[in-house]
């Protein structure tokens, strides 16, 4: 299997693990187990903890396969989700008065997807998603950082920045619809493109 | 806030959702506000799936190399719960062929259970109006039946129109049963596909969803040789075939097992 599965390939690999087949649980570690270190080791910065992560998150998908939808977004996505979302869960633990603990319940709910982010994953390397990336203003690229790989919500970002809520939700928003119009994804899109709120 | 979200509300917080900047009470009011809702959200749908691309935009890290050892080896003492619950397994019919389908055989009759469950359901709903009309189509749930209780493999098939069980009839072909397809315009069916190792698709029977009946396609085909069922969507019966490869197509898929 290629580092980019077909949707078919992964539906025959969930289904594979789903009957109890270990192999099929190393060929999908074997596939996403690099990006899956590369996403924790990024929100937790400690190699040991990384790896730690990502075993856990893999026992998870082991575990939990049975709740996994094909129907509603790709196995590369629920993989990642729950590395993220544990590593999230991982750091909120060292913040006071954070809630942590529903980490997995999250990633069933966040793996929902849409074709165009797919087959702008599936089309492009990391160099060239990290290139889209590097074009977004500076407050637009920070607020999603710090929502996607700090793990904080819009609410406590505006904190972090000083800023209205609103204006942190806003920066979200238009840093999305600014990174889909970089990589060329042509459906449905927030209207602006400005640079803040 | 556990209320149901307006249309404006999804729509504004749907990048945040996407980014997994809610707290979680408001992620699970957008997720099912988008589950539910039949309104296009075109905003809130665009968004989601954004957070691959910032996963996919690190530079990968390569695992130490215990790390995968490590994880084969808490797996094989970590029982996955629905196999762990299931019945003792019924009898396994005598090998026809050999390989990866034999290893896959004992995970396989897991499902068994499920599959008596749909085969009473089907026999039961086919009670409604048994007799003359359906008698080619009790014949088939018979022999689904027979299949179940003689412990004959069963493999799953599922995706995002329905699932059901193919049941290998030993001798007499296959029998494909789903229940709860989902519904179809007048000018479309379902094809049922069976394809080998090399991926090469052989079309092996049609059927249409019904509100009150389930779907059953009896495959006169052997099935030694072959690795995986797909179902897709066509306009009218293919008969020289050649299965697309999108995911739009294919609604379906399951393994073949022995």
């Amino acid at each position: 299997m290629s580092d980019r599965s077909t949707p078919h390939e992964e539906a025959l690999l969930a289904q594979r693990i789903q009957t109890g087949d270990r192999e099929a649980l190393g060929e999908l570690y074997d596939q996403y187990a690099s990006v899956a270190l590369a996403v924790a080791l990024r929100i937790v910065a400690d190699r040991g903890q990384a790896e730690d992560l990502v075993h856990d998150s893999f026992v998870t998908v082991w575990e939990k396969i049975d709740r996994y939808d094909s129907a509603r977004g790709s196995l590369r996505s629920w993989v990642l989700t729950i590395v993220r979302n544990r590593s999230i869960d991982r750091v909120r633990a060292t913040r006071p008065g954070i809630e942590i603990g529903e980490a997995d319940a999250q990633s069933l709910l966040q793996t929902d997807t849409n074709p165009t982010w797919d087959a702008a994953v599936a089309r492009l390397g990391s160099a060239e998603l990290r290139a889209a990336m590097a074009t977004l203003p500076d407050e637009q690229r920070e607020a999603i950082e710090l929502a996607y790989f700090g793990g904080h919500t819009y609410r406590e970002i505006a904190g972090i920045k000083g800023i209205a809520e609103g204006t942190a939700n806003g920066r979200l928003r238009l840093g999305l619809a600014k990174l889909r119009s970089s990589l060329r994804l042509t459906d449905a899109a927030p209207g602006s493109g400005g640079t803040d709120q | 806030m556990s209320e149901q979200m307006s249309h404006e509300l999804v729509d504004e917080l749907a990048a945040a959702f996407a980014l997994g900047a809610l707290d979680a009470d408001e992620a699970r009011a957008v997720a099912e506000h988008l589950a539910s809702c039949q309104e296009p959200h075109e905003e809130a749908r665009a968004a989601l799936g954004a957070s691959m691309a910032l996963a996919m935009s690190l530079e990968p890290a390569q695992p130490s190399a215990g790390l995968r050892d490590r994880l084969m080896q808490t797996v094989e003492r970590t029982p996955q719960p629905w196999l762990a619950a299931a019945p003792a397994p019924l009898q396994e019919r005598p090998a026809r062929a050999r390989g990866w389908r034999d290893r896959l055989l004992p995970r396989l009759m897991v499902p068994l259970a499920a599959v008596a469950a749909v085969a009473v359901i089907a026999l039961g709903v086919l009670n409604l109006n048994l007799q003359s009309q359906l008698a080619d189509r009790d014949r088939a749930l018979r022999a689904v039946a027979d299949a179940i209780a003689s412990g004959q493999a069963a493999f799953r098939v599922e995706g995002q129109d329905g699932r059901g069980y193919v049941v290998d009839t030993a001798g007499s072909g296959s029998t494909l049963v789903v229940a709860d397809l989902t519904s179809l315009p007048a000018d479309k069916l379902y094809e049922l596909w069976l394809l080998d190792a090399a991926g090469t698709p052989v079309a092996v029977g049609t059927f249409r969803p019904s509100a009150t009946e389930p779907a059953v396609v009896h495959v006169e085909k052997d099935l030694t040789g072959y690795t995986t069922f797909a179902v897709t969507v066509e306009s009218q019966r293919v008969d020289s075939p050649t299965l697309p490869n999108g995911a739009d197509s294919l609604v379906m898929v399951g393994a073949v097992g022995s």
